[in-house]
């Protein structure tokens, strides 16, 4: 093999920091950590799953490893090719654009998944990631990907879940180690069985309901799905339903978020999950630094032992604010979570009546946009026709005069 | 200036006409042209491209000429300078200038017939580019766009009716963009807050590419579309198919993963 110039170093899957730093987990630990995650996962180029997970070896294979195909047109790399860019090489959704984009690439490493037609907690299934690959996200910087052969799009969602698994369970392993592991402890899964059992249950876990997903889709009732052949006259008495469920406190409350008018403007202060996760970090190295600017000012008036300790505890934090400094200025600033327009016609997680019906029914994952077949906790209990109203309403919305932008001028000369 | 730099600068332009003559053997020419209109726009570029091909070998033959006639070498004396000669310089204004005009009003035609003459007929589709993606939008049933019964694909996988006259409205959601058939000979950019318009018939059915002539971002490489031109009766059948697709209110639980 040739070395030296132009040989790029192997890609690595890098540890979610922001967790890491926050936990202070101790460097050996951080690459026992590592270990561990590479032998059930492997790397960027040679992954490989475990029978627990479920993956198909053959299609990480297809989506892994750098860009290149063989004499028979045989593909690999096809994720580092299409998705690294924006969703990173660990899919943290932190690719080099990913700071350029609004909204933000997604980070799967929360197993979290907006646009599917599963419950609430479930994991969206093959079908539903397959869908936002193929159409992509119109809104956003995701592009369709339709001209892709099918067995690549599979390879692609094969991955994604891959990676998504891989982060969770980083997730759950760092907070293992954390909680079950002394500082002084080395965590090998080859000498000591108890962790082994505890880490392979909790990828059971992580990977179980991936596999289940396909149980937690949402159907329709029959009975609540209006007909195809309606009136006009039919349709707009179940849109004047909907908008009065829309701007009913009790019931649908939509406006609370959506806005009076539809167009996105009522509460724009919420964060997202993820977001979330970087504000939490963010906020808790400013409370940091006061906490440092306090024992420092108490640390002349101590004397003795007590002075001692306050000063190792003092020279912990300062160690510990260094590296939370270092690790911000890698995040990405965290952005507001704007409730969507509704009159604008585009629908990010699909048009078709059923997707708008999944997103009322079940919510949004990571969102502030509640499940509102659920009763209480955001949710108020709508039925199955209520929602079906709403979804006549919203999809009236962008047809009303008002949402319709004024005539342009057209181009004069092509007129003629 | 010695011969073996004039035959260093004879290469360059050996070189560039070899590229225009090898071309078409490498599969570097024109993707095939499957539109009514597209021979008129073939037969302008290659009369353009046989004039300026000629002027060009003879300008850079000219210049050869010299630089290897008057080498310092075989040929000492010094360099004579004229004032230069008053019927050359009006020969030589007036020559190109009257090929210019000539080619304006040649193309005249070819220009109104694309941009200009837009057919009285409905509108086909809607073309919008984002970033980075070709969005169409079918009027439905009612041929009014912007109703309730629009078809709206997000996928770049756009569909038209072969061998008829076809009319786009095209429009852009963000940025400039380009809206690119190279096997019909169709270009129109797209301005932002400007409705422009496309008209075309394709003589042939088939898959062709559609791509963003127009660096739009960092994604621009990648807006790339599916034209797809097919015998009307298809084309409304798939038109239905995808107004079907898009009110679905049920899912086939039938998953096969």
């Amino acid at each position: 093999m040739l070395t030296g110039c132009g040989q790029a170093p192997p890609a690595q899957f890098r540890l979610d920091m922001t967790n890491v730093v926050d936990k202070q987990l101790a460097r050996p630990h951080q690459a026992q950590i590592a270990n561990v995650l590479g032998a059930m996962f492997g790397t960027p180029d040679e992954p490989f799953a475990l029978g627990e997970t479920g993956l198909s070896q053959r299609r990480l294979h297809m989506a892994a490893g750098p860009v290149q195909s063989n004499d028979l047109g045989a593909k690999r790399g096809l994720y580092r090719r299409h998705c690294a860019h924006c969703h990173g090489i660990s899919g943290d959704g932190r690719g080099p654009t990913a700071g350029i984009l609004n909204p933000y690439p997604r980070d799967y490493r929360k197993g979290k998944f907006k646009f599917k037609g599963t419950q609430y907690a479930a994991k969206p299934t093959h079908e539903d990631l397959r869908r936002i690959v193929h159409d992509g996200i119109p809104g956003t910087a995701m592009p369709s990907f339709a001209l892709l052969p099918p067995d690549e799009i599979d390879a692609l969602v094969e991955y994604v879940k891959y990676l998504s698994i891989r982060g969770e369970m980083e997730t759950r392993l760092e907070d293992y180690v954390f909680d079950a592991v002394d500082p002084e402890e080395e965590l090998d899964l080859e000498k000591d069985e108890g962790h082994r059992e505890e880490v392979m249950a909790m990828l059971t876990e992580i990977a179980t309901p991936w596999q289940e997903a396909a149980e937690q889709i949402i159907v329709p009732d029959e009975s609540a799905i209006p007909p195809a052949d309606r009136t006009p006259e039919e349709i707009a008495e179940s849109v004047a339903k909907g908008r009065e469920l829309f701007y009913s406190a009790t019931k649908g409350n939509c406006l609370q978020c959506h806005g009076p008018t539809g167009l996105g403007d009522g509460e724009q202060t919420d964060f997202d999950d993820w977001s979330k996760i970087n504000k939490a970090f963010i906020d808790n190295t400013a409370s940091l630094e006061t906490e440092i600017e306090e024992l420092q000012k108490n640390l002349a008036e101590l004397k003795g032992e007590a002075h001692d300790e306050a000063e190792a505890e003092l020279d912990a934090k300062v160690v510990e604010l260094k590296q939370r400094r270092e690790w911000m200025a890698h995040l990405l600033p965290p952005r507001n979570a704007i409730p969507r327009n509704l009159r604008d016609g585009s629908y990010r997680g699909g048009r078709r009546p059923i997707d708008i019906f999944w997103r009322i029914y079940a919510g949004i994952p990571g969102m502030p946009m509640p499940g509102a077949a659920q009763s209480g906790a955001g949710g108020t209990g709508l039925s199955q026709e209520e929602i079906w109203q709403i979804v006549d309403y919203v999809h009236s919305l962008p047809f009303e005069p008002v949402s319709r932008p004024q005539k342009r001028p057209t181009n004069v000369e092509a007129v003629n | 200036m010695n011969r073996f730099w004039a035959l260093v600068f004879l290469t360059v332009p050996v070189f560039g006409v070899l590229t225009f003559v090898v071309a078409p053997y490498f599969n570097h020419w024109f993707p095939p042209d499957v539109s009514e209109h597209g021979r008129i726009i073939d037969q302008l570029f290659m009369f353009i491209l046989w004039l300026t091909g000629i002027l060009f070998i003879a300008t850079e033959g000219a210049l050869f000429y010299f630089a290897w006639k008057y080498d310092r070498r075989v040929n000492p004396e010094p360099v004579k300078f004229s004032h230069g000669s008053h019927t050359l310089e009006v020969v030589w204004t007036i020559l190109p200038a009257v090929t210019l005009l000539f080619i304006a009003i040649y193309q005249m035609n070819a220009w109104a017939d694309a941009k200009m003459r837009r057919p009285d007929i409905p509108v086909t589709a809607e073309i919008t580019g984002r970033q980075f993606n070709w969005d169409a939008r079918y009027p439905g049933p009612d041929g009014e766009l912007h109703t309730p019964d629009d078809v709206v694909r997000e996928d770049g996988d756009i569909h038209f009716p072969a061998g008829e006259e076809v009319l786009l409205v095209i429009k852009s959601a963000d940025v400039l963009h380009s809206f690119f058939l190279p096997n019909l000979r169709m270009k129109q950019d797209v301005v932002p807050g400007m409705e422009q318009y496309m008209w075309f018939k394709s003589r042939e059915t088939g898959r062709f590419d559609i791509v963003c002539a127009e660096l739009c971002g960092w994604g621009h490489y990648r807006m790339k579309g599916r034209a797809t031109f097919e015998p009307r009766s298809e084309f409304e059948a798939w038109l239905k198919a995808k107004a079907e697709e898009q009110n679905a209110r049920t899912v086939a639980v039938a998953e096969t993963e």
